[in-house]
C-alpha cells in the first residue's frame, strides 16, 4: 500500500504524456464534464441495491448540528470512516441523538453528493450499538499488554538528566514540532536534536510510527526520545493504541518520553513509555533540564570551590598559630630542662665523688693487708727462707741432702750455709 | 571524563568543547575534592585554578550554546521507502 498523501508530501502528478499515450487512441477521446462524471457516478451508486438498503456499525465522531436542523457526522471505525447525514425529519423521529465517540448501528442508504464528488451514508434509522467497539478493542488490548508487563512500573527506567542527544519521532511539519524545537532551543541549547520524521495521522501512521522508532534505536548515542503528537479525536490518536506502536515503544533501548494529544488523552503508548507526558511540549521539558538552572548550579559550584579554599587557607592559618604557641610554651620547658640537666650533672658528679671515695678506701686497706701479707714483713717478724743452691724455695726436708750448700734468707741479710742432716718429721717440734 | 593528566593538557577552548555534562561533573568532583579533607594548601590552590577552568568553560557553553537539529531519512519518509 502506498503512503497516504500527508501534508508535507503531495503525490507525484500523474505523467500526462504516459497517460495521453498509454493506450493508443482507435477513436476521439471521450471528455467528460465533472459534472457528467459525478453524475455518473451517483447513478451508479443507486443502481446498487445493496447500497440502497445498509446496515451499518460504527461510531459517532464530531456530529455538527447546523441550523438548518440537520445532523452531519462521521461514521468510523479502527480503519475507515464514511461521512453519514441525518436529515431534520429523520432526526426528530430518531430513538436518539447522535453523541460524539457512541458507537450506533445505522441504516440507510449510499448516494453519492453530487455537488462535492462524495458519497455518503443517508440515514434513515440511528441506534446504539453498546460499548463502542474501539473502546472495547482498547481495554481488551490494554488488558493483554499489561499482562505481557509492558506497562510494568520497573521497566521504566528515569529520564538522562543531561542529555546530549534527544531523538524526537513526530511530523516535521505542523506545531508539535516546532514547538517541540522552541521548547529545548530556550530550556537547553546544548542538546543535539535527532528527528526521525513519520506521518502520526491515517492508515499508515502506525508502521510508519514504527518504522521511524526504529530509525531512531539504530542511531548511535541517543540518550533520549520524544514520541510527540498534537491533539486530535479518537480516531487520529488511535495509531498510539495500535499494537505494533505500544510494542515498539515498549521496545525503546533508551527511556522514551510519549507526549500524545492533550491532558486527558491517554493512549497504550503513554502506558508503555518511561515517561509519560500531558503534551508534546511537556514532553521537551521533561527531556532536558532548564539551562538558566544550570547556570546557577554551576555558579553554586564555583561558590563552594572558593568557599573551601578560603576554609583550608583559614584552616592552615589556624594550625600555623597553633604550632607557633606551642613552640613558644616550649621555651621555658627548655630553661628547665636545662636546669633539671645540670641538677643531674650535679647529682652525678657527687655520686662519682662518693663511689670514688669509697673505693679509695677500699684500695687503701687493700694495700695494708697486702703489706702485712709481703715476705719483707714476714722475714721482719723472724721467719727465714731458705733456698738450694740453684735458687729452689726449699719447702720439704727431703729436698736437700746432707753436705748440700743453701742459702737462708732473713729480714737482712743473707746466710750461706751446709745442710747437717735433713730431718722429716721434726716440724710439729719447732713450731710447738 | 576529564582527569587531572589531561587537564593540564587542555587548552581552555578545548576544554570548553568538551560535553557540557562532563563539564559539570568535572567541576563537581573538583569542588568535593576541595571540600574533603586531606588536601594540602598548594593542592587546594591547584584544585581552585581547576575549579575556576571548568566553571568558566560551563558559562561559556551556556552562553554559547545553539540548538543543533538533524534529520533522518526524510527522503525515506517522503515516498521512495516501500510500505508494509
Amino acid at each position: 500500500m502506498p503512503d497516504q498523501p500527508t501534508l508535507w508530501e503531495q503525490p507525484e502528478p500523474p505523467d500526462e504524456d504516459e497517460a495521453r499515450w498509454a493506450e493508443p487512441p482507435r477513436a476521439a477521446p471521450r471528455i467528460l464534464r465533472v459534472t457528467d462524471l459525478n453524475r455518473r457516478v451517483r447513478s451508479l451508486l443507486d443502481s446498487d441495491s445493496v447500497l440502497a438498503d445498509v446496515w451499518v456499525e460504527g461510531e459517532v465522531s464530531q456530529p455538527s448540528f447546523p441550523p438548518s436542523g440537520h445532523c452531519f457526522f462521521t461514521l468510523k471505525d479502527a480503519n475507515s470512516q464514511v461521512r453519514a447525514a441525518l436529515f431534520r425529519e429523520e432526526l426528530t423521529r430518531a430513538a436518539m441523538r447522535p453523541e460524539h465517540g457512541m458507537n450506533v448501528i445505522i441504516h440507510g442508504r449510499v448516494r453519492a453528493y453530487e455537488p462535492q464528488g462524495v458519497y455518503q451514508l443517508y440515514v434513515d434509522t440511528i441506534q446504539a450499538a453498546g460499548a463502542g467497539d474501539l473502546h472495547a478493542r482498547y481495554e481488551a488490548l490494554r488488558r493483554e499488554l499489561a499482562a505481557a508487563g509492558l506497562f510494568e512500573e520497573q521497566r521504566k527506567r528515569p529520564v538522562p538528566r543531561w542529555p546530549r542527544r534527544i531523538g524526537v519521532v513526530t511530523s516535521p511539519v505542523g506545531a508539535v514540532w516546532r514547538d517541540i524545537t522552541n521548547v529545548l532551543r530556550r530550556r537547553y541549547p546544548l542538546a543535539e536534536l535527532v528527528l526521525s520524521p513519520t506521518v502520526v495521522q491515517g492508515v499508515t501512521a502506525a508502521p510508519a510510527i514504527v518504522r521511524a522508532l526504529q530509525r531512531l534505536y539504530a542511531q548511535d548515542a541517543i540518550d533520549t526520545i520524544i514520541l510527540a503528537r498534537g491533539g486530535g479525536s479518537l480516531e487520529d490518536l488511535w495509531s498510539f493504541n495500535d499494537e505494533r506502536v505500544v510494542r515498539a515503544v515498549a521496545d525503546a533501548p533508551v527511556p522514551i518520553i510519549v507526549g500524545v494529544g492533550h491532558e486527558s488523552d491517554v493512549t497504550l503508548s503513554d502506558f508503555a513509555a518511561d515517561l509519560r507526558a500531558p503534551t508534546p511540549s511537556a514532553a521537551a521539558e521533561l527531556a532536558a533540564p532548564d539551562a538558566a538552572q544550570l547556570a546557577t548550579v554551576v555558579g553554586r559550584l564555583r561558590d563552594r570551590a572558593t568557599s573551601a579554599l578560603l576554609g583550608r587557607a583559614a584552616e592552615q592559618r589556624r594550625s600555623l598559630d597553633a604550632e607557633r604557641r606551642a613552640l613558644v610554651g616550649l621555651a621555658p620547658d627548655i630553661g628547665a630542662a636545662r636546669q633539671r640537666t645540670s641538677d643531674l650533672l650535679d647529682r652525678g658528679a657527687r655520686a662519682l665523688d662518693d663511689r670514688l671515695g669509697r673505693r679509695r678506701m677500699v684500695v687503701e686497706s687493700a694495700v695494708a693487708t697486702l703489706r702485712t701479707l709481703s715476705p719483707a714483713a714476714t722475714l721482719e717478724r723472724g721467719y727465714a727462707v731458705a733456698r738450694t743452691a740453684d735458687g729452689r724455695i726449699v719447702r720439704d726436708a727431703t729436698q736437700v741432702a746432707a753436705g748440700d750448700p743453701m742459702q737462708v734468707i732473713v729480714a737482712r741479710g743473707t746466710v750461706e750455709t751446709r745442710v747437717e742432716r735433713p730431718r722429716v718429721d721434726a716440724t710439729e717440734e719447732l713450731l710447738s | 571524563m576529564i582527569d587531572d593528566a589531561r587537564f593540564d593538557v587542555l587548552t581552555d577552548e578545548e576544554l570548553a568543547r568538551r560535553p557540557f555534562d562532563e563539564l559539570v561533573v568535572a567541576l563537581q568532583q573538583t569542588v568535593q575534592r576541595l571540600e574533603g579533607g586531606n588536601v594540602g594548601l598548594e593542592e587546594s590552590i591547584k584544585l581552585y585554578k581547576q575549579g575556576l577552568r571548568l566553571h568558566t568553560a560551563c558559562e561559556t557553553r551556556l552562553r554559547e550554546a545553539e540548538l543543533t537539529i538533524t534529520e533522518l531519512g526524510r527522503r525515506g519518509v517522503t515516498g521512495a521507502e516501500p510500505e508494509d
